[in-house]
């Protein structure tokens, strides 16, 4: 049988899961809001006035995480000369040619530009979600520039959860088991984070 | 349905805050002792239990000491920011006769038509988490009476009507100021906004904000952004990026894994 390779540690997995619940809640509340098309999704998240009061607290809960998460991963995060080259291979990438496309380490460029993506989006949620939160006591400038920019940074995040998702779960078999179990198969670990498998195998 | 309207001919108002009381009063709403504040501005703002004020105002307009006082309170427009604004399907409706109108039983609290309101009018109660302004006694019209400040208002400065009507009216009291001898007399009407279900007629109608009353009310850009193009941006990337997802699993598939030298 395959070697086992640990891939998250149970601290990395309990986080991601912490942000994606409270995450979904924030994103399927905000988008009972974002049209009436879809206030269908008002009731699934608990009433119109309910969700008013949850939805900002779930969005904290998820920011406060999110800053955790992103102390510990933001080293790896850096975007490298590689990652240069993958970013502009990527095309290929997604039609499962690899041939040009630089070996990853723990992350892919796709995944780094991701985890850059959600943390500064997530800045700009939360700060001018706390305005939307308490607009009694907020100047009406910075409410008329939190009532675009909240949705704004919610439409660019969740645009990036959906490749996300779609990504983990369907297109690289095997990333979910990771973050579920924490653990993938060798042969996985080479061929997706060849980089990275070296650099274990080196130790 | 005709459209109706409420005149305020801000020339004729002596400041004596009937209107005020019989607001509080019909509306049934506690009083709140407000502070003296050494003017003849008697309460300080509008608030969740307050829907009419009159705005005193000391200024100078052509070198004479003006006192002006203003009554103010939501102005029903016809493109109301409010109902733009509000997310929550029936918490503000606009009914037949112009009038717009909260419905409190389907207010979730979020503030946003406050945000939306190019008149800062709204105001949400930290006791009820709901949002409350002047309904023009819509209670009243519906059974054919007037709204309850005209119906107190002791010198004719407040009249009720269709708005056709008050329009014509509006209009021939500016003249006559004209005729008085003050120059800039006009309506202020909100042509910004569709059109105000209030109408206004000031002396110094070139200068709105002396009266505390904003200068070309439009629904704020902001707003108008959020509502249009980021509606239709946040669409195409939400539907775009599911249908792309959908093509690619269709065309590509899951990776395989494969070996590297
Ligand atoms: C970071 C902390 C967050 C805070 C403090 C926050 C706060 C708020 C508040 C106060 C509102 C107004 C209505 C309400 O209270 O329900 C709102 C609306 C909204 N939020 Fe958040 N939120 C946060 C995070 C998020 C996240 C992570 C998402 C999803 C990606 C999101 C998506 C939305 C959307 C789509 C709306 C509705 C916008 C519209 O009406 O067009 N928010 N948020
Ligand atoms: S004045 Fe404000 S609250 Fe009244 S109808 Fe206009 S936008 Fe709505
Ligand atoms: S506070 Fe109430 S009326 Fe105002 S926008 Fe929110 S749901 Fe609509």
């Amino acid at each position: 049988m395959d070697k086992r390779v640990e891939r998250f540690s149970a601290p990395e997995r309990l986080t991601h899961w912490l942000v994606a619940l409270c995450y979904l809640y924030a994103a399927l509340s905000g988008l009972a809001l974002w049209s009436r098309a879809m206030w269908w999704l008002a009731p699934v998240t608990g009433g119109g006035e309910n969700l008013r009061a949850w939805h900002p607290v779930a969005g904290a809960v998820f920011a406060v995480v999110l800053a955790v998460q992103f102390r510990r991963w933001a080293a790896q995060m850096k975007i490298d000369a590689d990652d240069r080259r993958w970013l502009a291979a990527s095309p290929r990438y997604a039609m499962h040619d690899e041939t040009g496309v630089p070996e990853s380490g723990r992350f892919n460029a796709g995944q780094k530009m991701l985890f850059w993506l959600q943390s500064s989006s997530a800045v700009v949620l939360f700060a001018t979600g706390i305005v939307l939160w308490f607009p009694e006591s907020m100047p009406r400038a910075a409410r008329l520039a939190s009532i675009l920019l909240h949705p704004l940074a919610a439409v660019a995040s969740m645009g990036g959860i959906i490749v996300h998702i779609y990504m983990t779960t369907i297109v690289v078999q095997g990333a979910l088991h990771a973050m579920t179990r924490g653990y993938v198969s060798q042969a996985w670990a080479r061929s997706h984070h060849a980089k990275w498998y070296r650099q274990l195998s080196d130790r | 349905m005709q459209t109706v309207a409420k005149l305020i001919d801000t020339s004729l108002c002596i400041g004596c805050k009937a209107c005020e009381v019989a607001c509080q009063q019909w509306n049934d709403q506690e009083y709140t002792l407000g502070t003296f504040q050494n003017t003849y501005q008697t309460m300080p703002d509008l608030a969740p239990n307050f829907w009419n004020l009159i705005k005193f105002r000391e200024t100078e307009i052509g070198g004479a000491q003006s006192w002006l006082m203003t009554k103010y309170q939501c102005m029903h427009c016809a493109d109301a920011g409010c109902i733009k604004a509000c997310p929550s399907p029936g918490a503000i409706v606009q009914l037949g006769n112009g009038i717009v109108d909260f419905n409190r039983d389907n207010c979730i609290g979020c503030g946003y038509c406050i945000t939306g309101c190019p008149f800062d009018v709204p105001r949400l109660s930290p006791k009820t988490k709901k949002v409350y302004k002047c309904s023009l006694c819509s209670d009243r019209v519906a059974v054919g009476l007037e709204p309850a400040c005209i119906k107190t208002c002791p010198t004719n400065c407040l009249t009720f009507g269709s708005r056709t009507d008050l329009q014509f009216l509006a209009a021939k009291r500016a003249e006559e100021l004209r005729a008085d001898g003050f120059a800039g007399a006009g309506v202020y009407d909100g042509p910004g906004v569709g059109g105000t279900n209030v109408l206004y007629v000031l002396k110094h109608a070139g200068r709105p904000e002396e009266y505390g009353l904003p200068k070309d009310p439009t629904i704020p850009w902001t707003v108008s952004l959020w509502k249009g193009p980021l509606k239709w941006l946040g669409n195409t990337v939400f539907i775009g990026g599911i249908l792309t997802a959908l093509f690619h699993f269709v065309k590509f598939g899951p990776k395989e894994e494969h070996h590297r030298g």
